[in-house]
């Protein structure tokens, strides 16, 4: 038997949540879902793998996909939980936000540190941020002088745009000074914020 | 684009953040090369600070450390970018 599940327009993580569903009231057959975005795609053919089932998927029309679960016999009842691996996550930029020329708040000495060792680590990753913002006493980080400077380049060679706010470089009196990126206003500072997919702040 | 090869640092560790933070103002000091990075995974999975250079440093560190007798705990090769 076929059963039907119209998932669009559901938000993550309900097209999985209504797929489940729909595979446990039928005894064996196919599970038909219409999805309209990748993301859930890729979470139902994870569930469908975790669940040991066969599945396909179409791409019917743009935002249209349809994905076939087969449900086959001796199908354990009470499969594993199967949420873990659900990524809801919003595919958009990666952002990085620093705010402050140390990071935490405690010993200054050791804040600094911790500011260098973080940059640092962002570039021992595999995927660096799309972005970085620096602002208010964080623009210490990307002018002259500061020891962040070789890995910041380093993150700017492997694509990430480097940002430091206008305002705060010629606030503190360092606008000549700038080293890495660019300079940049609110307007942008905002924009790229409210469209990040996710925003990394140390 | 991609971030850039890894090649082979030493990689001194420290007994504690001050000690770490010791060696950063003498080598500074002395302009020694290296710098203070976060101790790499693949050393410990701990946290704390470690001073990284170029493994043709090695030696050179290891001089300057047994000179101004700063406290440290181990050296060891890491491929980091």
């Amino acid at each position: 038997m076929i059963k039907k599940v119209n998932a669009l327009g559901l938000t993550c993580p309900l097209p999985v949540i209504e797929t489940k569903k729909a595979l446990e009231e039928i005894e064996k057959g196919t599970v038909e879902v219409l999805v309209d975005n990748e993301i859930a795609v890729q979470n139902l053919s994870k569930m469908a793998d975790q669940l040991k089932m066969d599945h396909s998927f179409t791409k019917e029309e743009e935002n249209v996909y349809k994905v076939e679960i087969i449900k086959g016999e001796g199908i354990e009842k009470e499969p594993a939980p199967v949420f873990e691996a659900i990524s809801c996550a919003p595919a958009g930029k990666k952002v990085v936000v620093i705010s402050d020329k140390n990071m935490g708040v405690g010993d200054e000495a050791l804040g600094k540190v911790l500011m260098k060792g973080f940059i640092f680590a962002l570039t021992q990753l595999d995927k660096v941020p799309d972005t970085i913002i620096f602002y208010n006493s964080g623009a210490f980080i990307s002018i002259e002088g500061s020891e962040s400077i070789e890995d910041l380049k380093k993150l700017e060679e492997a694509g990430t745009e480097i940002l430091t706010c206008g305002t705060c470089l010629n606030h503190y009196g360092i606008a000549e000074k700038l080293a890495v990126g660019s300079v940049t206003n609110m307007y942008v500072i905002a924009e790229t914020m409210m469209n990040a997919g996710s925003i990394v702040k140390p | 684009m991609a971030l850039s090869k890894k090649t082979e640092k030493c990689v001194f560790t420290f007994e504690s953040t001050a000690d770490a933070m010791n060696m950063e103002k003498h080598c500074k000091e002395c302009a020694i090369a290296g710098r203070i990075i976060p101790v790499p995974t693949s050393i410990t999975a701990g946290c704390g600070l470690a001073w990284c250079a170029d493994i043709i440093e090695k030696e050179n560190i290891l001089k300057f450390i047994e000179e101004k007798a700063i406290k440290y705990e181990g050296v060891y090769s890491v491929f980091l970018r």
